[in-house]
């Protein structure tokens, strides 16, 4: 044999062994994700009695999941949490990658709904998820269990609720002669931004050029005027029943927000301004609140040192509308498919929504507990909302229940638009039919 | 003497045959075996960590795959939906307009700087030194600056403002047409640097002798510039415009920290839509298509551009 021949044939397998290697690893990526999962163990002492728990923390003194963690041990005795804290930014990247290569965590952070990668909707879909036994979330009101579920089954559990409507400094309002309450329409209001604007200040702040802080404005004054009318408007979109652009109550809501920027409530430059602007404005007494949620409210009097005194307040709703109070449950804990100890990972999660668990986070958060809530339950920025909390006259936060992140950003940006003058409600209205696919 | 000659002769043939050897050992050297294997690991590593990569990124253009779970093969549905959705050749006519602006706006500008801190000016190492400067930090920092001075409430309405130029305050970011301005502005600020030093390498080897002779024949500086200097600094026009061209074809920390695209998708740009499309919606698939798209127009705007500034000499 020649060497030229020798190499010739080298060359010939090095050929056909490439697409042949490239076609065993893209099988191998393209195969189901490991375990689908049970409900649990016949017998739980039988599991491994340490778990892995994942979670986002957004700075080093927001120690609630590790209070619930040591809280478990404690209650458990012989039982390990190992505990991973992630920024938020990487919890997309971490905790699905993780999951998918078979070394994910026991229990995990996650979000309702579809709108991230690390949702109920997008892991559920894929498997990845541990199916959980009724007994886990008993007692949890429905409003508070929305976007956890898919397709008959449950995957996970809320940590908290959160009015999202406008975190608001009354006493700076009152001091100019605006009065803003839990019943003031988008027209109470639309009528007083004057004032404001003489004083060169403004009732709201908005970060317009941030499809956030816009969406979480629109999808509150839908609480009212969307779901308020149709609790069940999300399913009679994906039946096909219906779209945004031929409700009426999205006219309103984006008709709400034309009205309130025409009237000079929010800041001057509000459409190219950022998150920036609501801090800078809110930190100057410029402006008296701003759309977010109602943790909000806790971490700016923390940081003020007590100074300044907030409330939480519904978003307005439009004139001849029922006042609904948006509550949104969507950051939640959810357990591992493929998990060593499911029933120990169950327990984990019934755990974290207990009474007094629950409590505990809420009041970290500055948030509402889960489960049934009662007045002397909530902290005192919820004082103005707190009939409407108790009284369940609250929705959830439509959004929750959207099938993927692109309608949610049409709005925003939409949003942007109306602002801008570059876009219609009719726009903007058929931009999110076309992004819910 | 004849022993002497016996010698010579025994030496000039030694002298000849060595040559011989010589060649037959080179010859020997080219066919061996290790030579070529030497380079294997690095050869292979490149392989690996880019083009294999690169190879399993484009394939995922043509799949559906939302970046956990399962995938199916879509064929060109992506690249379909890409030429039909107005807001993707929105943000295909924004990265031209941002990239050819900023070819043409940073290449003369940069060049202009250049012949002005070339000779003579005593300052001018201090002057290089501070338009080279914005060239060092790093352009997201840049971004998040101008994005304070362009601000509404801003040092640049502010300072309109002082000089009673009311009338002229704009929400800059928020207009559609003045953000895309704004974006352009602060990519060519941060890069005239860099094209400068570009352009004085080149001018560095211009002789001084053949200006000074075009001088004393009667040509001004405009002919100087046009018959003398602009022949001689070609490769560093070449140069210059490719990276310029590249870097204003895959512009993103300037469009995310100023605009994220906005306002209402205004300023989306192709490597913004890679992003937003992979990672904040989840559609690897479709993402893959744009970056697919993207990397192919880089690749075909260079080497025609490359044609166009090669030195025909």
């Amino acid at each position: 044999m020649t060497r030229s021949n020798s190499q010739a044939r080298r060359s010939r397998w090095l050929l056909a062994a490439a697409p042949l290697a490239l076609a065993m690893t893209l099988a191998a990526c393209s195969e189901d994700a490991p375990g689908t999962g049970g409900s649990g163990s016949a017998n739980p002492s039988d599991e491994p009695q340490t778990i892995t728990f994942t979670y986002v923390q957004a700075n080093p003194d927001e120690t609630y999941y590790d209070t619930l963690a040591k809280d478990f041990e404690a209650a458990n005795p012989g039982v390990t949490v190992k505990q991973n804290k992630i920024a938020l930014t990487a919890a997309d990247q971490t905790i699905p990658t993780q999951l998918q290569a078979g070394n994910g965590p026991d229990v995990f952070w996650i979000n309702a709904g579809s709108g991230i990668q690390t949702s109920v909707g997008q892991l559920g879909k894929a498997g990845l998820l541990l199916p959980l036994d009724s007994s886990v979330y008993a007692g949890i009101p429905e409003s508070q269990m929305a976007g956890y579920d898919l397709d008959g089954k449950t995957y996970g559990v809320p940590s908290s609720s959160q009015v999202n409507g406008s975190v608001f400094n009354d006493e700076l309002a009152q001091s100019v002669g605006v009065n803003v309450t839990a019943t003031s329409t988008i027209n109470d209001i639309t009528a007083q931004c004057p004032k404001a604007v003489a004083k060169g200040q403004s009732v709201y702040g908005l970060a317009g050029s941030t499809p956030q802080n816009n969406g979480i404005l629109a999808v509150s004054i839908a609480g009212s005027a969307v779901y308020g009318v149709n609790p069940n408007w999300n399913q009679d979109r994906t039946d096909g029943k219906t779209t945004f652009a031929s409700t009426e109550g999205w006219k309103q809501t984006l008709q709400a927000i034309v009205d309130l920027n025409g009237a000079g409530c929010f800041q001057k430059g509000a459409a190219g301004a950022g998150f920036d602007a609501l801090t800078n404005g809110a930190a100057s007494g410029k402006l008296y609140g701003f759309f977010a949620p109602s943790g909000a409210a806790k971490s700016i009097m923390d940081g003020s040192g007590g100074r300044a005194k907030l409330i939480v307040l519904p978003a307005p709703a439009p004139a001849g509308v029922a006042q609904k109070l948006t509550l949104s449950s969507n950051t939640g804990l959810a357990g591992n498919a493929a998990t060593k100890s499911p029933s120990l990972v169950q327990k984990f999660l019934a755990f974290s929504v207990s009474a007094a668990e629950s409590k505990k986070i809420a009041d970290a958060q500055g948030s509402i507990p889960i489960g049934e809530v009662t007045a002397s339950s909530l902290l005192p920025q919820y004082a103005p909302v707190a009939d409407l909390v108790t009284s369940g006259n609250t929705i959830a936060y439509g959004a929750d229940g959207w099938p993927n992140p692109e309608v949610y950003n049409a709005l925003g940006t939409g949003i942007t638009g109306l602002l801008t003058g570059q876009k219609s409600i009719d726009d903007v209205l058929n931009d999110m039919d076309a992004a819910w696919g | 003497m004849s022993v002497v000659t016996t010698q010579t002769t025994a030496a000039a043939a030694q002298l000849d045959r060595p040559p011989r050897r010589r060649r037959g050992k080179a010859t020997s050297y080219r066919l061996s075996f290790g030579h070529w294997w030497w380079a294997l690991p690095a050869v292979v590593l490149v392989i690996v960590t880019i083009y294999v990569t690169t190879a399993f990124g484009a394939f995922y253009a043509f799949t559906d795959w939302s970046g956990i779970g399962k995938w199916n093969w879509v064929g060109l549905e992506n690249f379909q939906k890409i030429f039909k959705n107005p807001e993707m050749l929105g943000s295909l006519k924004n990265t031209l307009i941002l990239a050819f602006g900023f070819l043409v706006l940073s290449n003369v500008i940069g060049l202009g700087f250049a012949l002005a801190l070339n000779r003579g000016l005593k300052s001018r190492y201090v002057l290089r030194t501070l338009v080279f400067m914005p060239v060092v930090i790093a352009p997201i920092a840049v971004s998040y600056i101008w994005k304070f001075v362009f601000a509404y409430d801003g040092p640049l309405n502010q300072t309109l403002a002082l000089l009673g130029l009311e009338q002229y305050q704009q929400d800059w970011l928020a207009e559609p047409t003045l953000a895309l301005a704004a974006i352009l502005i602060v990519m060519v600020w941060q890069s005239i640097g860099f094209a400068m030093v570009i352009y004085l390498a080149g001018l560095a080897t211009v002789p001084q002798e053949i200006e000074e002779a075009a001088a004393l024949d009667g040509a001004g500086p405009i002919r100087r510039f046009f018959s003398v200097v602009w022949y001689q600094i070609q490769p560093s026009i070449a140069i210059a415009t490719t990276l310029s061209l590249i870097q204003g074809l895959r512009v993103f920390d300037q469009v995310m920290a100023l605009t994220a695209g906005g306002p209402a998708g205004a300023t989306q740009t192709l490597a913004t839509q890679v992003y937003q499309q992979t990672f904040q919606f989840g559609n690897f698939g479709f993402g893959a298509a744009l970056a697919l798209m993207l990397s192919l127009l880089i690749l075909v705007f260079t080497v025609a551009q490359q044609r166009l500034t090669r030195d025909r000499d």
